[in-house]
């Protein structure tokens, strides 16, 4: 039956990825080499950019991984129509790892608990953090924790790769109960990781500030982020053969869905986080907020309100909107644009009191995005949009019926 | 049962494609006052008898509007205006506090908006209705799926859309007393 389908329908990418891949590349080559010459000359300020544009990219990567693990435990044609998407874009955590390097050139120069104790002035901070580095935030954990965080990701990704790809040839072995298994640990296990991970890497910016729904801020970016990312790809991919006969309006409406719930608990998280800081208004919480609302941060948190999440609410509300896959990809795009703005109103206002951005927090993530999308555009041409021979394959193979 | 004048007339299909054959049919015919019925949900039949859009969403923002200003409303009264309370020094219109309970007021109101709109726009509870005034109607909680044109259609006339109708091969006609 999906067999029979097959002989008329090439699953494979369009021709138009490679083009893509290539200017990705271009684009990623001439800004790193900006970057490189910035590093030199500006090393502080590389690395803040470095790190902003390490996590958004970061967040594409591990986002759509959990979402691919989410459709494995659910099903559905909505997964379906963008599993391979979202498995190129997990198949880059071996760039991630080699893109995490750099940063760990750069540790004294972003992290305070990084520098030698006695060159910390203030004797407070001094003793916070002779007691930090001692039980967590040392060098040596940091560096271990990280790998531990790619060695996961990584093997998730190997498995769910391997397994999905067998499913490309006729094959008497259903992989639907190990893609169940290994998601349903493997998304625990990325909630707990991405939680230390944005521990480690951002929130330990401030030593002396803590938030126990940190992680789950990251983690919901991070999903929202790889699903506005695959609407953008599929709206692409849908200009051109297979897509523009896999992708049915029912499949983009339930993305719009998505974005929709993924937008409301954004939302939801980080009015959490500040309505319980702002009621408790405590020295050691409040700080945290009083930067970023403050000294011209707080029209970028007043923009993150608006436009991150108020806009975008309303025209998700609309069934039309949500089922017109260009409509829905302009506002994917936007949402992108906003998830890059929200970590820059996190990271960027620990280093400076004032609304101040430079060069690199624009240059670097472009330099880290050009070579993350050329890698992913390799990926995306490297195994057919659908696994044929998935069981569950034929609802999107099949044909509207009339 | 007295002679009453005709609610609609009905035709009985065996399948739900020759139903959604025949509602296409009859609506681009000219009929606009059709409706149909099966024992299931079937998804192009809204679209075959020109059914475009419902006033349920309008009702549900209405409602959801309702809600999110009263819940406001609620909270402002009593913290800035009855019940005056210094909390923390903070102010008494302290709005991020109000925030959660208005938004479950939206909720709510949207909620049950939305179920007695929807009630309300079907015109339920309705303890009479005329087609069960058809005997066979029975059958189309069933196998079978109807359909019917009122009488109040302009283009109505008991000859010649019982002829029309006979021209879509129904399995039985019926007329629909009101």
């Amino acid at each position: 039956m999906t067999a029979a389908r097959l002989d008329n329908l090439d699953l494979m990418a369009p021709p138009i990825v490679k083009t893509i891949q290539r200017r990705s590349l271009i684009v990623g080559v001439i800004f790193a080499v900006l970057s490189a010459i910035g590093a030199l000359l500006r090393p502080e300020e590389f690395f803040r950019g470095y790190l902003i544009g390490y996590m958004a990219w970061l967040g594409v990567t591990l986002g759509s991984m959990a979402i691919l693990m989410l459709r494995h435990l659910t099903k559905g044609g909505w997964g379906m129509v963008i599993r391979r998407i979202l498995g190129a874009a997990m198949r880059t955590v071996p760039l991630m790892a080699l893109l995490f390097l750099p940063i760990l050139f750069g540790l004294p120069k972003l992290y305070i608990w990084a520098r030698p104790l006695n060159s910390i002035a203030d004797p407070h901070v001094q003793e916070h953090l002779r007691e930090l580095t001692r039980n967590y935030l040392s060098i040596h954990g940091f560096v271990i924790r990280a790998v531990f965080y790619f060695l996961i990701w990584g093997t998730l990704a190997f498995f769910l790769t391997k397994w999905s790809a067998e499913q490309d040839r006729p094959t008497v072995r259903d992989n639907t109960r190990r893609f169940k298994a290994v998601s349903a640990a493997g998304l625990i296990l990325y909630a707990f990781t991405i939680s230390f991970a944005a521990i480690d890497w951002v929130m330990s910016l401030d030593p002396s500030w803590i938030s126990t729904i940190y992680g789950l801020l990251f983690l919901i970016g991070q999903v929202l982020s790889a699903l506005c990312f695959a609407v953008v790809v599929e709206r692409i991919l849908f200009d051109y053969k297979p897509m523009s006969q896999l992708l049915k309006p029912d499949y983009v409406h339930d993305h719009g869905k998505l974005m929709l719930a993924f937008v409301m608990v954004w939302a939801y998280f980080e009015f959490s986080q500040w309505l319980i800081i702002w009621a408790g208004n405590l020295p050691e919480e409040i700080t945290w907020y009083v930067r970023r609302l403050t000294g011209g941060w707080g029209s970028i948190g007043l923009t993150l309100a608006m436009f991150h999440f108020a806009v975008p609410f309303v025209l998700l509300l609309s069934r039309p909107f949500k089922r017109d896959v260009r409509r829905l990809a302009l506002l994917a795009t936007w949402l992108i644009v906003m998830r890059y703005l929200d970590l820059i109103w996190i990271i960027e206002p620990n280093f400076s009191k004032t609304f101040h951005l430079t060069w690199a927090d624009v240059i670097v993530p472009l330099a880290i995005g050009g070579l993350w999308l050329a890698y992913f555009f390799r990926n995306l041409s490297a195994m057919p949009l659908v696994p044929a021979y998935d069981v569950s394959a034929s609802e999107v193979l099949e044909p509207a019926h009339e | 049962m007295k002679r009453t004048p005709i609610y609609g007339m009905m035709a009985e299909f065996d399948s739900p494609s020759d139903l959604v054959a025949a509602a296409r049919r009859t609506y681009e015919a000219g009929y606009q006052k059709i409706d149909a019925y099966s024992p299931f949900p079937i998804e192009e039949l809204a679209e075959a008898i020109g059914f475009h859009s419902n006033a349920v969403p309008l009702v549900v923002l209405i409602g959801g509007l309702i809600g999110c200003l009263s819940g406001y409303a609620l909270q402002y009264w009593i913290s800035v205006i009855t019940y005056p309370i210094n909390v923390g020094g903070r102010p008494l219109h302290s709005w991020p506090a109000f925030i959660v309970v208005t938004f479950e007021m939206t909720i709510l109101f949207a909620g049950l908006a939305a179920v007695l709109g929807m009630l309300a726009l079907n015109g339920l509870p309705m303890p009479y209705h005329p087609v069960f005034n058809v005997p066979r109607f029975a059958f189309a909680t069933k196998d079978r799926f109807f359909l019917m044109i009122f009488s109040t259609d302009p283009k109505f006339n008991p000859v010649d859309t019982r002829r029309f109708l006979e021209g879509l091969g129904p399995r039985s006609i019926s007329e629909v007393p009101s």
